[in-house]
């Protein structure tokens, strides 16, 4: 693999297999679990396999249990895998994990880093000792974090007190104090409102494209994945589902374009007979319809409907994200081709 | 590497730092927890104190060497609870996830768990020293240069052992959710044993103390040398044995610390 | 009141305990070490000074064994939940179900204590004849109505137990510092109740304290009965007085929450 020499992540065929004790019902159940030795494997993760080139930001997506937390897990060095491998800035992570350590930042977004007792600036001063962060960077770093995530008014503060987005705030500024190249976040925004979403999501953007640090992101709300990442990979039940860009995923997973159409009259006589269209739902006056880009042109579907009954109001909308991935879960990749006449 | 050591030594006067920021801010519970550790001693030697009273022959141990006993256990003891007390909190850590972070840091996991900043002081260490200096004139010891040497040596080892114990169940939690009982079983076998001398149990009991769970290194061992009672063990033991306590809580540590690096590449997590 | 929610929470505490199975080897097996290990204490002690205050050995080592195994009845601190709560400021919720917080935190004590004896009643069965081995007439009850008198006085311990960790726990409406008081009034208690040394080994002037205290309803009373320490009317005694104190601290309890309960009402926790 002569490219692989550019990759900052390169994982092969990682795989996870979870062994936990078998629970059974009821009172008797548990009894009988304290003297049957009976195991349960799961698999968390199965044969997943990427690369990742410098300065890229990709979103790590799936529902929930599909395995994102146990892939970052073994790419952060915390879990060992039970196959595969992977190397992160050239070090296997579990390996080496001081090594790695240094060359890597996570946000957990459930769990925070920062000392709960303490204001928020000592966290980073301890954080400035453990990777040996010189006093001039990190002068510079808080400077420009306060100024991107607005630190200033709680630097002071004990985190306790802090609110749930200003943590998280203070979270992203520890995770970067010592400039890693890789960044992992895993569900970041959780739970937070849509100013701290914001305020998050610019954060990473900007410093994503002034140091050209590489980002994975793991989450389930697909905003920020619009919004953030030109790359996505998609996994479900632990096995990697698609891994390309947004473009070529709507392309060819959302042929379908939406149409709503208002008429003045009730709507429940139209009847639209083309190939490449389907009605979707009735209701009164309005009707909405799929229909495919590549077979169909809206204009000659708008004067069709016109014939039918007096047109109020038509809008179109692209597929969103949401709605393809969703159907890739239920359908599968193969079938989730556009949608069957 | 040097650079590695460096920034351990900076983040370890850090968490010293942060200790007392902590503590400065929580005033009233410090009080509280010194309040609870002289209590805790208190009562221990209280319950000597009521058995000596009714017991008073204890293989020709009289009340003032029991209590110097108890004092040469609490110098080890509370040099372990003040340096490595945050050893006990490795089974929360891993059962709320915490332990992960520990992992993707350029530091030594052991090394972050012991100092994890918290409300440690070093009280329990400081009223250790009052209490040997009152146990040791109440047996009115003799001091030389080689009673210095073996008071510091017995103390490290003793410290050493009582971690090595607490990292093996801390290792544990690895593999099993929860370890109360096995903390609770070992913390009782510590205070119930190392009370009294090891002469008056039967041989069975003097070996597992001994060597199973060696908290005889800890003050007994010692002591006899300490208190020219080296004749008494004469008959199960080398008289000398005092002078190992160092060396038995390198090899317990060392086994320990495999047993706990093994534990490491186990290391499964929460499924959260 | 309809009490069929609190049996489903007694239920689930004790699966919730159960889920931890290598927990209860464990402290079988820990509990049979430590029994043999204070016998040979006692043993020695013993065999260096003879038999004290009428105790006899074998009156003594069982007498330290269902101590062992009292432990682990009244460690179960259910009542703990409510300092977790209060923390979390989650039993401002509490408050608006349809539920008695203190009889929630019963019956789950009620659980977990049901799990306790899971463990309790093997290590029973397998100590007493382990020790059998060693000292002819250790274990059995100093007689039948020694039995029923024991079970009754185990019955009243667990209720002063737990009303004496619902105190405390109370005590958290207050301040969360209260956790340092707690554990120290346990190991006050541990000393005071019989629990490690019998009061009757006590000096003169201590032991009429520790007899006048609650504490000593826990373990002294209870086995007292057992050992057959306290015959015919020192039982009915002995009973009497523990429902007594039994009766002023679930007042002293009751109110106590009440007020607590106020607090959090009043100020929003
Ligand atoms: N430590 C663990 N032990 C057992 N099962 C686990 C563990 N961690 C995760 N799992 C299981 O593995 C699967 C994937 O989990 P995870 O990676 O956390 O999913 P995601 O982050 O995508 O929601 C889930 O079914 C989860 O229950
Ligand atoms: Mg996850």
């Amino acid at each position: 693999m002569a490219a692989a020499i550019n990759m900052i992540i390169q994982a092969s065929h990682l795989t996870k297999q979870f062994k936990s004790v078998r629970r059974k019902e009821g009172v008797l159940g548990t009894l009988a679990t304290l003297f049957s030795h009976d195991y349960e494997f799961k698999d968390a993760v199965t044969d997943v396999s990427f690369d990742l080139e410098p300065g890229e930001l990709v979103g790590y997506i799936g529902p929930n249990g599909a395995g994102k937390s146990t892939t970052i897990k073994m790419l952060t060095g915390i879990l060992v895998p039970t196959s595969g491998h992977c190397t992160v800035n050239g070090i296997v992570p579990w390996q080496d994990r001081q090594a790695n350590g240094r060359g890597i930042g996570v946000v957990f977004g459930q769990r925070t880093q920062l000392y709960w007792d303490l204001p928020l600036v000592e966290s980073f001063r301890l954080l400035k000792a453990i990777y040996g962060v010189s006093q001039a960077s990190y002068d510079r770093h808080l400077k420009k974090f306060s100024e991107l995530l607005g630190l200033d008014e709680f630097m002071r503060t004990p985190v306790r007190q802090l609110s749930l987005g200003q943590r998280m705030r203070g979270d992203f500024a520890a995770a970067m104090m010592h400039e890693p190249a890789v960044v992992f976040l895993d569900e970041p925004t959780i739970g937070l409102d849509v100013v701290a979403k914001e305020a998050i999501r610019n954060f990473i953007a900007s410093v994503n494209k002034e140091r050209g640090t590489t980002f994975i992101l793991t989450t389930h709300d697909l905003n920020d994945v619009e919004k953030l990442c030109a790359r996505i990979i998609l996994i479900d039940h632990g096995r990697k589902l698609y891994d390309g860009s947004i473009d070529a995923i709507k392309k060819r997973y959302g042929p379908n374009r939406l149409l709503t159409a208002d008429f003045l009259t009730d709507a429940a006589g139209v009847d639209i007979r083309m190939p490449g269209v389907a009605v979707l739902e009735r209701d009164g006056q309005r009707i909405r319809l799929e229909f495919e880009r590549e077979r169909v042109r809206a204009d000659e579907l708008i004067v069709a409907l016109s014939r039918q009954a007096d047109l109020k109001d038509v809008t179109i909308a692209e597929p969103e994200l949401e709605t393809i991935i969703r159907q890739i879960y239920e359908r599968g990749l193969d079938r989730s081709g556009p949608a069957p006449q | 590497m040097a650079d590695a050591g460096a920034r351990h030594w900076s983040a370890y006067r850090e968490f010293w730092r942060l200790n007392f920021l902590t503590l400065m801010e929580y005033k009233v519970n410090f009080f509280i927890w010194l309040a609870f550790t002289i209590v805790y001693h208190g009562v221990a030697l209280g319950a000597i104190w009521i058995m000596m009273s009714r017991f008073p022959s204890m293989n020709g141990w009289h009340w003032q060497q029991v209590f110097f006993l108890y004092a040469l256990y609490m110098l080890g003891h509370t040099l372990n609870n003040t340096f490595f007390f945050t050893i006990g909190e490795v089974p929360d850590l891993v059962r709320e996830g915490r332990f992960d972070r520990l992992l993707v840091r350029p530091l030594d996991p052991l090394f972050q768990v012991l100092s994890q900043p918290g409300q440690i002081w070093p009280d329990e260490l400081v009223i250790a020293l009052i209490v040997f200096i009152l146990a040791q004139g109440a047996v009115h010891l003799q001091w030389s240069s080689s009673t210095v040497v073996l008071l510091v040596l017995a103390t490290l080892g003793g410290a050493y052992i009582d971690f090595a114990i607490q990292l093996i169940i801390a290792t544990l939690s690895f593999w099993v959710v929860r370890l109360d009982a096995l903390r609770w079983v070992v913390m009782s076998l510590e205070n119930d044993f190392t009370r009294y001398p090891l002469s008056i149990y039967n041989r069975a009991v003097r070996i597992m103390l001994a060597y199973v769970f060696p908290f005889a290194f800890m003050n007994y061992f010692p002591a006899t040398v300490l208190l020219h009672k080296s004749a008494e063990v004469g008959y199960t033991f080398n008289p000398q044995l005092g002078w190992l306590t160092p060396v038995v809580g390198a090899v317990w540590f060392a086994a320990a610390y495999s047993f706990w690096r093994l534990g490491l590449n186990k290391y499964q997590g929460t499924g959260s | 009141m309809n009490l069929a929610p609190y049996a489903e929470f007694a239920k689930r505490a004790f699966s919730r305990e159960a889920t931890y199975r290598a927990e209860v080897f464990t402290r079988v097996g820990s509990v049979l070490l430590r029994v043999f290990l204070l016998s040979t204490l006692w043993t020695a002690l013993y065999r260096n000074n003879g038999a004290k205050q009428g105790i006899s050995l074998e009156s003594m080592i069982t007498y330290a064994t269902l101590a062992l195994l009292l432990d682990l009845i009244y460690g179960v601190n259910g009542a703990y939940v409510i300092r977790q709560k209060i923390r979390e400021g989650s039993i401002a919720i509490d408050f608006m179900r349809p539920i008695s917080v203190p009889l929630y935190v019963f019956a789950d004590t009620v659980g977990q204590t049901g799990f306790a004896l899971v463990q309790i009643v093997p290590a029973l069965v397998l100590s007493f004849p382990l020790l059998g081995l060693m000292h002819a007439h250790v274990g059995g009850p100093s007689g039948g109505i020694a039995a029923l008198g024991f079970v009754a006085s185990v019955a009243l311990g667990f209720l002063l137990n737990f009303l004496i960790d619902l105190i405390m726990a109370t005590a958290t409406f207050w301040t969360m510092e209260i956790f340092g008081i707690q554990i120290m009034v346990q190991f006050i208690s541990s000393l005071l109740s019989g629990s490690l040394v019998p009061l009757y080994f006590f000096p003169n002037g201590l032991q009429k304290i520790a007899f006048a205290l609650p504490f000593a309803g826990l373990y002294n009373a209870p086995l007292s009965i057992y050992i057959g320490k306290w015959q015919g009317r020192d039982i009915a005694l002995g009973l009497g007085e523990q429902a007594l104190w039994l009766a002023l601290i679930w007042f002293a309890a009751m109110a106590f929450w009440r007020r607590g309960e106020r607090r959090v009402v009043v100020q929003g926790g």
